[in-house]
């Protein structure tokens, strides 16, 4: 069934005062597709999500749920969680869902039993939501979501405040609803959260799309990012010598920018730091060995795959990632014509 | 039409659900219910033992006919009606701000609205059938003061000396007409709560904002009025809108709003507005009759507020439907 277009932004933009929330921002979701919607917080994701859910009205662009523009009935097929999901909190789980069970009307007297042990929280149905953990209200949001088996899911980081054991039960229910035919489109500000579960991925900063494409494209950008590595050897002068070499520094850590170890000497001389492309690392090493240079550490600093994630949609990546913006869209685009 | 009313069916079910929950629902209906017709009788039944053969008795009052009009089974009735009418603050205000912010004001504060109008996109629907549902509560409150008076005068009719006769028509009339009315100041709740998005600073506005202006008037009234001759005085007498301003407090919210309740003691109001005007001519002056009965509120019809609730009505639910269907849910 995939192939069916049920979610699509075209060309959204918010603006609140004169701050651009959302500048033209385009997506769209295939049935059955799991899409994350990364950025960093304030990018403008959950701006996007309400415009898609009918909450917020865009000041240009148009929303679609199911080939039918938003605000409309099509709303009714889709399940949401925007931002930290709210109840009443002297109501239990249970009444909680039997409310939003009497607003959607047409279900099923069982269904609610089914979906609190669909997210284990058969045990708290009754407790009041009050006494609820952060987790826990999480699950029943998405219990919320998931009760009138929606045909679209929109979840505003369905993980926040959940342990890991929690993230992985989540995500495992999320896969589930997916192989049923369900479309989600699910944001987060973590790439690491998100990357065991989307299919595909669209990235957006300053309220602009950065990168729209399957979620290993978007890993093989970020995995060719720089590093900083810092080296010892037991003759730091003779390091420095060998890292001033063209021949020992190599391709990749020109790629880098590196302007040699001279501007980044650190540790009172002992140790040098380098920019380095990721994949160079290796060669780097070996050339220093073949050089005769004794090293003695060497480690990557204060790069994550998250770090490099953020970079990449700040412009900020080598020059082999600098499509990582427009550009990427624009392969993503054509990609999806084909 | 039918999606819709669906939907509306569905809203009303979804609130009664939650609004059965609410602790403020159960208490009002047992201070209303419970509480004022005990207290009814308690007063009876004092006076019953104080007047009764005192010297009050022969002179002025006949004690039956006091506690008949008081704590019959009508009489309690009765007073279920008049006396929120008369009180300050008005239990009818409590009951309505406090039914506007369980319907309109516990969404925002609990920022339901994100998934209510998901669940139903239909704003319409969701405001329609949340009005109903408080329209709906009242009116069983509103009931249950008509029953339980009942109920508890019948009870009263075993020690007191009392029994069930009485205008029983015409006093439900009135219970469903103060019940229509009601549904005013309903919409004027919802909309002070919606538009100014914070629950206490809407149930403020529902307490005080009408008798504010209304107060302000009465000051400017007694104190200036169109008595100096000056020129902005002079201009509204050019305009012939003198006669029109000295009107406006027929057209007050509050003085036709409980109306239909006061009529149940429209004899009482006609003796005070006599005693003061008595008062005014003993003094050599002072205001007449009919100003008097105009500042209370004493020379109002029942069509006639029946009118004016339902000019503030279209214009209060008009204004709270374009709040709400063009809020965004931030």
């Amino acid at each position: 069934m995939r192939g069916m277009t049920v979610l699509a932004a075209h060309a959204l933009v918010k603006r609140y005062g004169r701050a651009l929330a959302v500048d033209h921002v385009d997506l769209h979701a295939e049935r059955g597709e799991i899409v994350g919607f990364l950025g960093p917080n304030g990018a403008g994701k959950t701006t996007t999500l309400r415009m898609l859910a009918g909450l917020v009205r865009p000041d240009d662009g148009r929303a679609e749920i199911l080939g039918a523009r938003v605000p409309g009935t099509t709303l009714r097929r889709v399940g949401t969680m925007i931002e930290e999901p709210s109840f009443y909190p002297y109501l239990s789980g249970r009444a909680n869902l039997h409310y939003a069970a009497t607003l959607h009307g047409g279900i099923p007297a069982g269904r609610i039993d089914e979906i609190l042990a669909f997210v284990r929280m058969t045990h708290a149905a009754d407790k009041r939501v009050r006494a609820y953990s952060q987790g826990m209200r999480q699950r029943l949001g998405l219990a919320r979501a998931l009760l009138h088996r929606p045909d679209v899911l929109l979840l505003d980081e369905p993980t926040n405040g959940l342990d890991p054991v929690g993230i992985a039960e989540i995500r495992e229910n999320l896969r589930t609803v997916a192989r049923g035919g369900v479309t989600i489109l699910v944001s987060s500000h973590i790439l690491a959260e998100i990357e065991k579960l989307v299919d595909r991925v669209v990235a957006i900063q300053d309220g602009a799309v950065r990168f729209d494409g399957p979620l290993d494209d978007l890993l093989h950008r970020v995995q060719r990012r720089t590093v900083t590595l810092r080296l010892s050897a037991t003759d730091p002068s003779a390091l420095r010598a060998a890292l001033a070499d063209d021949a020992v520094r190599g391709d990749a850590q020109r790629a880098a920018g590196a302007d040699g170890p001279g501007a980044d000497a650190a540790d009172g001389d002992e140790a040098v730091r380098v920019r380095v492309a990721h994949e160079g690392v290796p060669d780097l090493l070996r050339r220093l060995l073949g050089a005769g240079v004794d090293v003695t550490e060497a480690r990557t600093e204060g790069e994550d795959l998250e770090g490099a994630y953020l970079r990449l949609l700040e412009g900020d990546g080598p020059p082999a990632d600098a499509g990582a913006g427009p550009d990427a869209k624009t392969e993503s685009d054509a990609g999806r014509a084909a | 039409m039918r999606a819709a009313l669906a939907a509306t069916g569905r809203v009303v079910r979804a609130e009664t659900f939650r609004l059965l929950r609410k602790r403020r629902m159960y208490v009002l209906a047992a201070l209303w219910w419970v509480v004022l017709p005990v207290l009814v009788l308690l007063l009876a039944r004092v006076l019953q033992v104080t007047l009764t053969g005192s010297f009050v008795e022969g002179e002025a009052v006949s004690v039956k006919t006091l506690l008949q009009g008081l704590a019959s089974p009508f009489g309690v009735a009765r007073v279920g009606l008049v006396a929120p009418a008369y009180l300050s603050p008005s239990p009818y205000v409590i009951a309505v701000a406090l039914l506007a912010a369980a319907g309109l004001g516990e969404p925002r504060t609990h920022r339901m609205w994100k998934s209510t109008l998901v669940a139903e996109p239909d704003r319409r629907a969701v405001l329609a059938g949340t009005f109903l549902t408080m329209q709906a509560f009242l009116g069983v409150l509103l009931a249950g003061a008509f029953v339980f008076g009942a109920a508890f005068g019948a009870i009263g009719t075993t020690f007191l000396p009392t029994a069930a006769e009485g205008a029983w028509g015409r006093l439900a009339g009135l219970y469903l007409l103060q019940w229509a009315h009601l549904a005013t100041l309903l919409a004027f709740a919802s909309l002070a709560i919606f538009v100014l998005r914070n629950v206490t600073l809407g149930v403020v506005t529902t307490f005080f904002l009408p008798p504010l202006v209304e107060g302000l008037y009465a000051v400017w009234r007694a104190t200036a009025g169109f008595e100096p001759l000056n020129r902005f005085n002079a201009l509204f007498q050019g305009l012939e809108l003198q006669a029109t301003l000295e009107a406006v407090p027929r057209w007050f919210l509050s003085n036709n709003l409980y109306l239909p309740a006061r009529t149940s003691a429209a004899p009482l109001l006609d003796e005070v507005v006599g005693t003061l005007q008595a008062v005014g001519e003993e003094a050599g002056g002072g205001p007449g009759g009919a100003q008097i009965a105009s500042l209370l509120g004493a020379d109002l019809t029942l069509p006639h507020a029946g009118l004016v609730m339902a000019v503030y009505g279209a214009i209060f639910v008009t204004l709270l439907v374009v709040a709400f269907l063009r809020r965004e849910v931030a």
